[in-house]
């Protein structure tokens, strides 16, 4: 009994003070667009781009802002001719917003020429047309020609490349994804997938540069976003100057530790979605308010409170003091949900848009019904005779069966959702996905144990409003 | 004894396979209606999916959000979304496709209520944000998902459970859909979001009522399949009600609370879809797939076997 009653004091604790902890340092769920608002960044294509390459820049937009991870559910629509809105939810700061949209412009291979150590150009104080004077580097990028470029290494020092033009482009990635440190590789690497056309020209590109010897900046290939270097990786010594690298594959080693998972990440996601078929530039950005009415919002609010008052309401009438458990269960359960929703806000820019509220209406019903399962079988085995307490027991044992097959059920689809889905669905999805997971271990470590408790007190056997009495 | 506590007990004796007729002409009705109303009505897609047009003004009159929709509301366009750009600063409408004259139309009224000249209010056609792409993703992942499903009631419980579960949620679908097209209610992202969960709830629903027709096929040695299905029917009606009251009522409270008392058409467009969704996800359980799984188990030569052995008492009267 006492071990019982520690052990519900205690996830009660985690639950209660783990949203007082949450809220008390600052973190709330992070609302979406629909809610909240956020803010809107304009984008203008050259004029006269067709409809279609608008269309597939959007498509990749949308996976390369989620792919990144700062942003979730941002929605992206062609706006009169020539421009994009993409609207960000959550994202408050002008800065962070172009950050997210991001480098929106070309992907490209390039040779390297020529490297110089240092952050400043051998052009600098020369007056060279189209080269900034100060830094001596390229001002606008041209991928067909040639440029110098500041590469700002992560492990060593920045240095400025000379790169030549474009060999191969983003539209010749097939795939790319991050690979593992192995025990004989300690560092992270990205495997890189090419299609038919880019293997052939990347076998070309690296065999010409294999041709260099070993210390020599021109065995490096520069991957270039958007005028700006994101890494140069040297060809292998092993690679033979007669083939290049063939098989329209190849890895790319960075760095160990955390650090070199973040950039194996960011370079995956670069090459994965880099390929954007044009340039945009930012035309206007603009801090924008929630799509539905505040009034909405409240009517919504009231409206919620009023129904999980009536199901309080049931509840207490149908399974009297069992239908307590429950009610402080939802409570349970709710503030575990804040909570994970406000992390989840924090850590990877999640936001709580309409439709993740209706996957939190349907993860309660759910949860709800775990309780009422549970309920029926405790009453069934009353009405056959068991003592109260092991009817507690007992009913648990075969509930939590029935629980977790229907559990697995809607975990699958959130789980599918999550992996494959994008935008407003994927909101709906993680709500799902974290309340069939709290569904199946608040039941054994809160109701079972809260149930087993009362079964031994007047609220188990005795008057009307006990287990026993909700039976009869 | 009265009917309720017998419902409480699970001691009723409703012959839901023997009734199955008019549980599966009741179905097909609905459907039928489901189907000729998505062919002759279609359905009313929301500027998410197709497009529409934004209209952008200045705000000088600092006009608010309710003020807008009703002015919009008065030169007959329904669906609009409104947002306020850099702190009220501006004011950007998003309308459905409309008929130039009525576009002509919300923008006098936009610029009036807005305090703005009518030259400062921009419009500008606008393509569709829930693209082809995230429409693709989702189905996508749904036809994975069906798979895994079937795979995992396949192994848990067992095969033809699957398939009647399968059947069961095309038929809650099928209807959630025909409601959206018989209202006319605008399909919303959010819409297709309730769809999906209701996807989720109808399969989660079936699997709690095969489980428990799973347990009565391990204990009950002495009952023909019709008997055993019944019988675990007849057990969690109980649960069923007082789940789907549990589940309907935060909804059913959303949408008439916030939509006929407070007017809040979003709200209204996907509660639309959770509650008819949520409804017919508990009914076909009882009254759709476990009479098909009834009937398509009586096949089997270990439950022919079985009638023969036991008889066929209880078996319901043919009507």
């Amino acid at each position: 009994m006492t071990r019982r009653v520690v052990g519900l004091l205690i996830v009660l604790v985690l639950a209660w003070g783990g949203l007082a902890l949450a809220i008390a340092n600052g973190l709330t769920p992070l609302l979406g667009l629909d809610l909240q608002g956020g803010t809107a960044v304009v984008l203008t294509a050259p004029v006269g781009t067709p409809t279609e390459v608008l269309e597939d820049a959007i498509a990749v937009m949308n996976l390369r802002i989620e792919g990144i991870g700062a942003v979730q559910e941002p929605e992206i629509a062609i706006s009169g001719e020539n421009t994009v809105v993409v609207q960000l939810p959550g994202v408050e700061d002008e800065a962070r917003a172009i950050e997210a949209v991001g480098s929106t412009g070309l992907l490209s291979f390039r040779p390297v020429l020529v490297s110089v150590p240092g952050s400043i150009g051998p052009l600098a104080g020369t007056n060279t047309p189209g080269i900034d004077n100060e830094t001596g580097l390229t001002i606008e990028d041209d991928i067909h020609g040639e440029a110098w470029l500041l590469d700002q290494g992560v492990a060593f020092d920045s240095v400025v490349i000379l790169v030549g033009p474009a060999q191969l482009e983003g539209s010749h990635v097939a795939g790319a994804n991050t690979l593992p440190p192995n025990p004989n590789d300690p560092g992270w690497a990205v495997s890189l997938d090419l299609t038919g056309e880019g293997g052939v020209r990347f076998a070309q590109m690296t065999a010409e540069a294999a041709g260099f010897p070993g210390n020599d900046p021109r065995r490096q290939i520069a991957i270039v976003l958007d005028g700006e270097i994101i890494t140069a990786p040297s060809v292998n010594q092993g690679v033979s100057p007669a083939t290049g690298i063939t098989g329209g594959t190849a890895l790319i080693t960075v760095g160990g530790g955390e650090e070199g998972q973040r950039e194996a990440n960011d370079l995956a996601v670069v090459l994965r979605y880099g390929s954007l078929p044009i340039a945009f530039e930012i035309s206007a950005v603009n801090k924008v308010s929630g799509t539905l009415g505040k009034d909405s919002l409240q009517a919504g609010i009231l409206a919620g409170a009023i129904g999980l008052a009536l199901v309080t309401i049931v509840l207490l009438i149908v399974y009297r003091s069992l239908g307590l458990v429950a009610i402080v269960g939802l409570t349970v359960f709710g503030s575990l949900l804040i909570t994970v929703f406000a992390l989840a806000g924090e850590w990877f820019g999640l936001t709580l848009t309409l439709a993740g509220i209706t996957g939190i209406i349907v993860a309660i019903g759910i949860t709800a019904d775990s309780y009422i399962v549970y309920f029926e079988r405790v009453k069934e085995k009353v009405r056959q005779g068991y003592p109260v307490e092991e009817a507690t027991e007992e009913g648990f044992r075969l509930a939590y069966r029935t629980i977790l097959t229907a559990d697995t059920v809607s975990f699958l689809a959130a789980l599918l959702l999550l992996m494959l889905a994008v935008g407003a669905v994927k909101g709906f999805a993680l709500s799902l996905l974290i309340a069939t997971i709290l569904d199946v271990l608040i039941a054994p470590a809160y109701t079972r144990t809260t149930a087993l408790i009362l079964s031994d007190t007047r609220l188990g056997a005795g008057g009307a409003f006990s287990i026993e009495g909700a039976s009869r | 004894m009265t009917a309720w506590s017998r419902l409480n007990r699970g001691e009723t004796t409703i012959d839901f396979v023997g009734l199955r007729k008019r549980w599966f002409i009741i179905s097909a009705v609905a459907i039928v209606i489901a189907l000729a109303s998505l062919g002759i009505r279609g359905l009313n897609l929301g500027i998410e999916f197709v497009g529409g047009l934004t209209m952008q003004s200045p705000n000088p009159a600092n006009a608010q959000l309710e003020d807008i929709r009703d002015d919009m509301t008065e030169v007959g366009i329904e669906d609009v979304t409104i947002q306020f750009l850099n702190d009220g600063e501006s004011v950007l409408v998003t309308t459905p496709v409309v008929e130039d004259t009525t576009a002509a139309a919300a923008a006098d009224a936009l610029a009036d209520v807005t305090g703005s000249d009518r030259s400062e209010v921009s419009i500008q056609a606008v393509g569709p944000s829930f693209g082809a792409l995230v429409l693709q993703r989702a189905l996508i992942a749904l036809a994975v998902f069906l798979g895994a499903v079937v795979l995992f009631i396949s192994w848990r419980l067992e095969f033809k459970m699957a398939i009647a579960g399968l059947a069961a949620l095309g038929h809650d679908l099928l209807i959630t859909v025909g409601v959206y097209s018989l209202t006319g209610f605008t399909v919303t992202p959010a819409t297709v979001v309730a769809v999906l969960t209701i996807l989720g709830y109808s399969l989660y629903d079936t699997v709690v009522v095969f489980d428990k027709v799973e347990e009565l096929i391990e204990t009950e040695e002495e009952m023909n399949i019709t008997e055993i299905v019944n019988r675990a029917m007849n057990q969690v009606l109980a649960r069923s009600l007082n789940t789907s009251l549990t589940s309907l009522l935060p909804v059913g409270s959303i949408l008439f609370v916030g939509s006929f008392i407070l007017g809040a058409p979003t709200l209204r467009e996907f509660a639309l879809a959770l509650f008819v969704g949520i409804a017919a996800g508990t009914y076909s359980s009882i009254f759709v797939a476990s009479p098909i799984l009834a009937v398509w188990k009586e096949k089997e030569p270990f439950w022919i076997d079985r009638r023969d052995k036991v008889g066929r008492r209880g078996k319901s009267k043919k009507r």
